[in-house]
């Protein structure tokens, strides 16, 4: 895409790029605040003396980090899950919005079957009910609990039947008259342009897989099970507003309060994987798409 | 035109995703039955008691009532309008940038806070606007009166909605791009050899281009009228902005200080439901007859 | 039972033989506790009664669930957690008894995953319950009686205990002559209001600790503008004070206290007090909290409380704090403890002390609780031997013991605290503070206690000595210091106390029942209406504001409550 240089189009992009710059430190500036603490020595953070650059520096809190059995064991079941979770996402996601990214000529029940699905968008049973059936079906405590609950992301089937939607018709209808069925059309010309949006929605689904950290305190009965952000979580303390007396057995609680640093460097560590997929996915996002290629 | 044979495959192929539904979304829905009940978690959904709709005149009879739903509206839809409107131009911008490096290095830079729980960027954001933190420093530089943002009703909620739309503005700016990548770039050699300029381009393709998926994410929105941002604004109020920035949410929440009230909490949640689900049908109706469009 | 009955005697005799060989330098476990034994004259029977610490023939599987923390303490082995516990170990060699978790979350989480298991009726076989679950499914009838058990099977120590405040909290959670739950209770002066203050300050300005609050107003105002740490730098403010009023600390209830308000406990409702005439009005409405809240304006107006503590928890506080920003908080006797503790570390030249809370004309009275009890162990009915239950109280109680000081080391995976049920001394604090002095006074190298108070009490003792001879080989000086000044010096969070205590410088919260139906379903707004009219008056609103809170308070269910609580007064034995 080449274009004139003209002199406004000049500064457009020195405006541009000065304003998304800047931007981009408001993004980065949590992060190395958080680097700075885990770095800084327990005195300093405690007293909230690290602003972005470490005070007292030194790398004990890492060093500490490396021989957390609970963190990488965690670390062990998040990247399990983040593969399952995704593997089973994905396909579902994909299987479900190609019927449903047909027009109503094309499936004749389409409309009742997306509204089926739309409605869960809006109503849930709350965290009992639900509870219920997942201890009903079985899953408690097993890794399943935290992906087939969700197993069928609404909202990201949406947005995936809306890409398929965008895919000209003259692919479909070319394979069609070849004699392909709805596998073949699906696996063979949606999956290939479709690059772009897999890699948008799995972007969300990794992300969301990792981040979730509510469903594993529900559903899972032991901290050995627990993924990333839930053990993460449990780091993180806070006290009961309504207590009001501090016993003596919670004042113990309280004086191990104390590890800011420790604690930093685990959350930092624990958003830092996440934070290399996005750019590892980048490289979707423009080549996917080739539907301009296709013989018209 | 040719249309595909077999339907039974398209059965088949939502096949897995309604199951998944039906369980998991389905099933706990009879939980809603809570909202007609004084709910006990010892007795269950069968024992406990009826008691019509004394749970919804309750809660819309509280004291505080009226103001706690304005203040839940007022916040959502600024967050609302803000969530796409910041990230198309975010979008926009991006995609004039030509250094590929670059434009990558800002998405994931804009996306960073995404990764972070709201437990831990309150805290860094209430110091960033503290009397002593460096916004007020820059005020005072400038030789201003610095301002207690956090302790201002007006400021306060500007600072909850800007907050959580740059926590969270990376998530749409990713759907977008994706969106964009998906036009087809023959349109854009057209144009240039017609001699229409960069504005002329976003005017007349880009963003006709990203119509379904901008039409999508403004409906789609609309369900979460009544959600604020519960964990946020928990993390970051006080009892001196509770007039501006107290939402449902932590309304409901604050009821179940002593005893969990899942009565109310339920009426609540099915009042949010239903009139999320109204908003959206009516808007989807809406897009399809002037625009012929179906969002799903 | 009758079986079992019949084989007591090869039970007793064996038991010696299987302790020994189970903990191989133990020595003999029956009459160790009993030299401390209360002489009550029915040493004869109990010696024909069934054993606290007898084994079982048949394993007995308990079920628990679990709210706990990761161990912090750098000496347990990597990657334990609450199964793994070595206490449980030695509970199935010893007792036969097999504790297996249901469920182990953080305890932070413990609540939620609670009540699920309620909504799901998956319960546990032991139960750690608070107040209002306990009440629940006592109504429910899921809860079995304890009464036999405890009779039979309950330790000296463990009746000792549970008789020390002449079984006030027993009786408690006692329904129809049933006994549903055994209460974990702690001294309620443990709750008393102190004012802790930076000696070091008063010194680098030549000022006299406060007894009254016109005093300690002027400590607090040249704590704000004459730099008390010397550096320089106007960076310090007066008082420590976080956004919610009334809480467990760092709040303004020994504020309130020295004006003769007693607002509330810090449990977000009001606390209730005894009127002329016998009857319980709630100290949150009354005309002195008005007079506190306009001194408090008059602070806040001054600088002596940070113009933003409305958005300061106890996070940021503790901040300020341990960094020397802050040189007083009412608070209670466990501040050395904790935060204090890290001030000390941070700054070599600090230095803490307790007064009593500053009063109009002298020092004032704090408010102290009736019963200071968090959770009560219940057995869910149907469980076969609530009697192991017991057991497992008993032998919580009996590793306090010297001889197990040496045994149960936290680098061989014992953490005490992931052990349940835990039933400790009420008055274990008091115990520390006299054994401690003791030993002090006496010029001891070590504590000669012989009975299950010893690890407790030994813990303090070296911290003491490490402290007074500046020995920080195990822990830093903060940590020995705030040992030391919270529970063993004279001058000190509990020495301090227990003056208060025996002087009688306190006022009741008459009201311990259970959260009334208004309260319950109003609480939650009634708290709102507080911390949103007290805080706006404290950063310069409208005093008159006060009378319209009142108004409101009443109307929107206070007066309602303050039938209710009168209502439940009237039933309390007097």
């Amino acid at each position: 895409m080449a274009h004139k240089q003209t002199i406004s189009r000049k500064l457009f992009v020195v405006l541009n790029s000065l304003l998304l710059t800047l931007i981009t430190m408001l993004g980065i500036i949590p992060f190395i605040h958080l680097l700075a603490i885990s770095l800084s020595s327990n005195t300093a953070a405690m007293a909230g003396e690290v602003k972005l650059w470490p005070v007292g520096f030194t790398l004990d809190s890492y060093v500490y980090l490396g021989e957390k059995v609970e963190f990488f064991r965690s670390f062990r079941v998040s990247i399990e899950r983040v593969l399952l979770g995704t593997a089973v996402n994905m396909l579902l996601v994909f299987i479900t919005a190609y019927p449903l990214s047909k027009s109503n000529d094309q499936f004749k029940f389409r409309t009742p079957y997306v509204w089926f699905f739309a409605i869960t968008l809006f109503f849930g049973g709350g965290l009992i009910p639900t509870y219920i059936v997942v201890k009903e079906t079985g899953l408690i405590n097993s890794i399943w609990a935290l992906i087939l609950p969700g197993a069928l992301s609404v909202w990201n089937m949406v947005l995936m039947l809306n890409f398929f939607r965008s895919i000209p018709r003259e692919l479909e209808e070319a394979a069609t008259i070849d004699g392909a069925g709805h596998l073949r059309v699906l696996w063979q010309i949606y999956l290939p342009v479709s690059l772009p949006s897999i890699a948008t929605i799995g972007l969300f689904t990794i992300v969301g897989h990792w981040n979730s950290w509510f469903d594993g305190i529900l559903y899972l009965n032991s901290p050995e099970k627990y993924p990333l952000q839930t053990y993460l979580s449990t780091l993180i303390m806070s006290i009961n507003a309504q207590l009001s007396s501090m016993s003596l057995e919670q004042l113990k609680v309280m004086e191990n309060l104390s590890e800011k640093s420790l604690k930093t460097a685990q959350i930092f560590m624990g958003a830092l994987p996440i934070m290399l997929v996005y750019p590892f996915l980048q490289k979707y996002f423009v080549k996917g798409m080739t539907v301009g290629s296709v013989k018209e | 035109m040719r249309t595909l044979k077999k339907e039974y495959l398209l059965h088949l192929m939502l096949l897995p995703g309604v199951i998944v539904t039906l369980i998991y979304a389905y099933g706990p829905m009879a939980g809603l039955i809570m909202s007609f009940q004084q709910f006990e978690p010892l007795s269950g959904f069968i024992e406990s008691e009826f008691v019509g709709l004394d749970n919804f005149s309750y809660v819309f009879n509280l004291p505080d009532f009226n103001q706690v739903l304005w203040n839940t509206v007022i916040i959502s839809i600024f967050k609302m309008v803000l969530f796409l409107l910041v990230p198309l131009i975010l979008a926009l911008l991006l995609n004039e940038v030509t250094r590929r490096w670059f434009s990558r290095f800002i998405q994931s830079a804009i996306f960073l806070p995404f990764f972070l729980s709201w437990t831990v960027l309150g805290g860094v954001i209430i110091e960033l606007f503290s009397l002593n933190g460096p916004v007020n420093s820059l005020i005072t530089a400038l030789g201003m009166e610095p301002i207690m943002f956090m302790l201002d009703n007006e400021w306060f909620r500007g600072i909850i909605i800007g907050s959580d739309v740059w926590k969270g503005m990376g998530y749409n700016m990713v759907v977008m791009l994706a969106a964009i990548t998906g036009i087809n770039a023959t349109l854009y050699e057209a144009a240039e050899v017609d001699g229409a300029g960069k504005w002329k381009q976003m005017i007349h393709i880009t963003l006709p281009g990203m119509a379904p998926i901008l039409i999508l994410l403004s409906v789609l929105s609309l369900g979460g009228i009544l959600n604020a941002g519960f964990e946020q604004i928990l993390i970051m109020y006080n009892p001196t902005v509770y007039e501006g920035a107290d939402i449902i949410d932590t309304f409901v929440y604050r009821l179940g200080m002593f005893s969990q009230q899942f009565g109310p909490a339920a009426a609540v949640g099915l009042f949010k439901s239903v009139i999320s689900l109204a908003l959206v049908s009516l808007t989807y109706y809406a897009a399809y007859k002037y625009n012929n469009y179906r969002i799903f | 039972m009758k079986k079992y009955r019949t084989m007591k005697w090869v039970l007793a005799s064996t038991l010696l033989l299987s302790i020994v060989t189970a903990c191989s330098n133990q020595g003999s476990n029956k009459d160790q506790p009993s030299t401390t034994q209360p002489p009550s004259g029915n040493a004869g029977t109990e010696a024909a009664a069934p054993d606290p610490f007898g084994k079982y023939h048949e394993t007995v599987t308990v079920n628990q669930v679990i709210g706990y923390n990761p161990p912090e303490d750098s000496r347990i082995p990597k990657g334990m957690t609450p199964d793994k516990n070595a206490y449980l170990k030695d509970l199935k060699e010893t007792m036969n008894i097999d504790v297996k978790f249901k469920w182990m979350v953080p305890s932070n989480q413990y609540e939620q995953k609670f009540s699920l298991a309620m909504a799901s009726g998956d319960l546990p076989d032991l139960l750690e319950l608070d107040p209002k679950n306990f009440e629940k499914l006592k109504q429910q009838d899921m809860l079995a009686d304890l009464s036999e058990a405890f009779e039979q099977y309950a330790s000296p120590a463990l009746k000792k205990y549970m008789e020390s405040d002449g079984g006030f909290s027993m009786k408690t959670f006692n329904s129809d002559g049933k006994q549903l739950g055994i209460p974990v209770f702690e001294d309620p002066f443990l709750s008393t209001q102190l004012l802790w203050i930076r000696k070091d300050w008063l010194n680098n300005l030549n000022l006299q600790a406060p007894r009254t609050i016109d005093e300690l107003e002027k400590v607090a105002e040249a704590f704000v503008n004459n730099d008390p740490d010397k550096n320089g730098e106007n960076d310090t403010y007066g008082v420590a004070l976080q956004k919610t009023l009334f809480f467990w600390g760092f709040d303004v209830r020994g504020f309130f206290n020295g004006f003769g308000a007693y607002p509330s406990v810090g449990d977000a409702q009001s606390a209730w007090i005894k009127d002329s005439d016998g009857k319980l009005i709630p100290g949150l409405i009354q005309p002195e909290v008005k007079t506190a809240l306009g001194k408090l304006q008059s602070w806040y107006e001054k600088g002596i409380i940070n113009k933003e503590f409305a958005l300061k928890d106890e996070n940021k506080v503790v901040e300020d704090i341990t960094s020397g920003k802050v040189g007083i908080s009412y608070g209670e006797w466990w501040y050395p403890n904790w935060p204090l503790n890290l001030n000390v570390d941070k700054d070599p030249k600090a230095e803490w002390i307790a007064v009593q809370i500053p009063g109009f004309d002298g020092p004032g009275k704090s408010l102290v609780p009736k019963i200071r009890a968090g959770k009560v162990y219940a057995v869910k009915k149907g469980f076969k031997h609530p009697d192991a239950i017991i057991k497992m109280m008993n032998y919580y109680i009996e590793i306090g013991n010297k001889k197990y000081m040496d045994q149960k080391k936290p680098e061989d995976g014992y953490v005490y605290n992931w052990y349940n049920p835990r039933v400790y001394n009420p008055a274990q604090i008091e115990t520390i503070y006299t054994e401690v002095n003791r030993a002090l006074d006496g010029n001891q190298t070590e504590i000669t206690l012989e009975d299950e108070n010893y690890v407790k009490v030994t813990e303090v003792f070296k911290a003491t000595k490490d402290f007074l001879t500046g020995n920080t080989e195990t822990y830093s000086k903060g940590v020995n210091w705030g040992h030391y000044y919270s529970r063993a010096a004279k001058e000190g969070g509990w020495g301090m106390t227990r003056n208060i205590k025996e002087s009688q410088a306190f006022v009741n919260n008459e009201f311990f029942g259970l959260p009334t139906s208004t309260q319950v379903e109003k609480g939650g707004q009634l708290d709102k209406l507080m911390q949103e009219s007290f805080t706006k008056i404290i950063m310069g609103g409208d005093l008159a504001e006060f009378d319209k809170f009142v108004a409101s308070w009443k109307t929107l269910g206070g007066d309602e409550i303050t039938k209710e609580v009168n209502g439940w007064y009237s039933k309390q034995p007097k």
